[in-house]
């Protein structure tokens, strides 16, 4: 079975790659299961656009209790929860503890979250980039992803495809992935059973975890990328799938949906690398600089 | 209990029976007016020194009419939980007000947490915003701690003040937090009467369990209510005035922010924020926002004005959910 829902639409030939890791993300969404994403940014557009294109019936949470909200869009520049743009006719309005409780009970199949950092094992770092405490700079903290990944039955994770991002260690585990990956690590240390990583996904490739291992597995390219160049923008060797399915570009419908009704302002997906084909077949990437917002 | 891991974090000392103490001696259950200014509600309740916790954000809803006049007061030593929220940590840093911190959400890389934390000026614990409203909803409960399931083996749960305990009825191990029971929290609400009955619209964060939690309450509300208004509709009552000490008219309290159903946030001035974070400009901030004016009604007069404040009423198009 394909990793992913077949494309929406005429296959695009010039985007952003966080564009594309959105519909990547979005066209693995299905009906009638609940996500709990991160209330900005990639996770937030990829269960939107999955909404619009592939999975209607798709529930979504945010952590500040918000239950299958039909938001006002497109969202205000500073995209962020108890907000009533993104709140709008909502089943329920409960809050954060009330969200987290509902994951712990299990009510929650699917998380969907960024990641600074990431390692073998899925766990993620948001905290502190350098040597805890004494060098480096701190980051943002966990938020809300420390309880999106312990308690979701599968977590979604988006990286950017950069040997930096993808650590033989993390700095600092924020938020736990399957820890030292060997068998039941995650409930010795208090976490439910059955949950953790599920796949990453980055504007390059989709992965999974390893039986057994739980160690990180391509099992998807892009088409503009081989094997060897995935591998080679990571700071340590994945597993590899024994067939590696080659993903669908991402469709002008796709794209319409992002720039014209979710990120107006390119916010999240307009800053970083782009991909355009050449008429002769072959792929350019180009880095765009900055963004609108100085966040 | 068995103990099987724990944290390494410091953490504000556990204690329901000291908590049912202050509450005896110092919470009075008389119904009777609490109504008064931003300046006097943080000078007489927050001290040097104490925990504090906001709810919710400088983007919506927070409390910021407060915030701006602790900085004004400039209260020192102050430990915060920094759950869910952007750049009012960095602010509270730069402004000298506080010195820790447990983490959950806010912007860290900046240069005014990233110097005050190498300088040793300002010492962060790290958790995340559900375990911190978790903490919260255990001291709400008069508990000494709560037991969930959130963040074991990992290096947050090591700088924390959490622990892995063998839970008595399943044996299996359980994480359990410390309770959070503040000196003080701030909370901005849509409605109150003047004793303290307030009414929060829309999601929030844990405004109810934070006030429940803290020894020492002070909204600021967008509207002062008749409490015969709190009695027809009971059931939108979100904080009962005895955990109250103190109300405050503020509207647009929550500006630069939102109060949803009330008015919309206003971008370039949240940006002006997150600008003076980034670019390490907080002196010139606080000098504008808090200390070249005597109040926040001086502040809307001077700095924001009445044009401004019809166009964010006008952009607040979202009624539904925000009126009982």
């Amino acid at each position: 079975m394909s990793v992913l829902k077949p494309a929406v639409g005429t296959a695009a030939t010039r985007f952003a790659e966080r564009e594309y890791q959105i519909c990547i993300t979005a066209r693995m969404v299905e009906d009638s299961r609940t996500y709990w994403a991160a209330i900005g940014g990639g996770p937030l557009y990829a269960i939107l656009l999955a909404k619009r294109l592939y999975a209607p019936q798709a529930i979504y949470v945010t952590e500040d209790g918000v239950i299958a909200p039909e938001p006002v869009l497109p969202l205000d520049p500073m995209i962020t929860g108890v907000a009533s743009r993104p709140n709008y006719r909502a089943l329920m309005w409960s809050n954060m503890n009330g969200v987290t409780e509902h994951a712990q009970l299990g009510y929650m199949d699917y998380g969907i979250l960024n990641s600074l950092q990431v390692d073998p094992y899925g766990n993620i770092n948001s905290t502190w980039l350098g040597t805890y405490p004494a060098e480096g700079r701190r980051m943002n903290g966990p938020g809300g992803a420390d309880a999106i990944a312990s308690l979701c039955w599968r977590t979604i994770l988006m990286v950017d495809h950069q040997r930096r991002k993808f650590v033989s260690r993390v700095d600092f585990i924020s938020s736990p992935g399957f820890l030292d990956g060997t068998p039941d690590a995650r409930e010795r240390a208090g976490l439910p059973h059955d949950t953790g990583p599920w796949r990453v996904v980055t504007p390059w490739a989709v992965f999974d975890y390893e039986e057994g291992s739980h160690h990180l597995r391509l099992i998807a390219r892009a088409p503009f990328v081989t094997v060897q160049q995935i591998v080679e923008e990571m700071g340590f060797q994945p597993r590899l799938s024994p067939e590696i399915e080659v993903l669908e570009l991402p469709t002008e419908e796709e794209l319409l949906v992002l720039r014209a009704e979710l990120d107006v302002r390119g916010q999240t997906t307009g800053v970083g690398r782009w991909v355009e084909q050449q008429e002769d077949g072959t792929w350019r990437f180009w880095q765009e600089k900055g963004g609108p917002l100085p966040f | 209990m068995n103990v099987l891991a724990e944290g390494t974090g410091e953490y504000l000392r556990v204690d329901p029976d000291g908590h049912r103490a202050w509450v005896r001696e110092h919470k009075s259950r008389a119904l009777v007016s609490k109504l008064m200014s931003e300046q006097e509600a943080v000078s007489r309740f927050v001290q040097d020194g104490d925990y504090i916790v906001w709810d919710c954000t400088e983007v919506v809803r927070g409390p910021m009419s407060l915030v701006r006049e602790i900085v004004r007061q400039r209260k020192k030593e102050l430990w915060c939980a920094g759950k869910f929220t952007y750049v009012i940590p960095a602010m509270l840093v730069a402004a000298g007000c506080v010195s820790k911190a447990d983490m959950g959400f806010f912007v860290g890389w900046g240069p005014a947490i990233n110097r005050a934390t190498h300088e040793g000026r300002l010492r962060v614990y790290e958790y995340g915003n559900t375990v911190m409203t978790t903490r919260l909803k255990a001291g709400a409960m008069g508990l000494p701690f709560l037991p969930l399931r959130i963040q074991g083996g990992t290096d947050t749960f090591r700088e924390s003040g959490a622990k892995v305990v063998q839970d008595p009825f399943t044996g299996k191990p359980t994480i359990v937090v410390p309770a959070l029971n503040p000196d003080i929290a701030i909370i901005h609400v849509h409605q109150a009467d003047l004793y303290g009955n307030a009414r929060v619209f829309g999601t929030g964060i844990a405004h109810t369990e934070t006030a429940l939690a803290a020894r020492k309450v002070v909204l600021s509300a967008e509207e002062i209510i008749d409490t015969e208004e709190i009695r027809r509709d009971p059931g939108r009552t979100s904080i009962p005035y005895y955990v109250v000490d103190a109300v405050v008219h503020a509207p647009f309290g929550a500006y630069p922010g939102e109060c949803s159903g009330y008015y919309a946030s206003d971008p370039e001035r949240v940006v002006e924020m997150f600008v003076a974070d980034a670019r390490d400009a907080w002196d010139e901030y606080l000098d504008k926002w808090v200390h070249s004016v005597a109040s926040h009604e001086e502040m809307l007069d001077r700095h924001v004005g009445m044009g401004r404040v019809k166009g964010l009423i006008q952009r607040a198009s979202i009624k539904e959910g925000y009126r009982p």
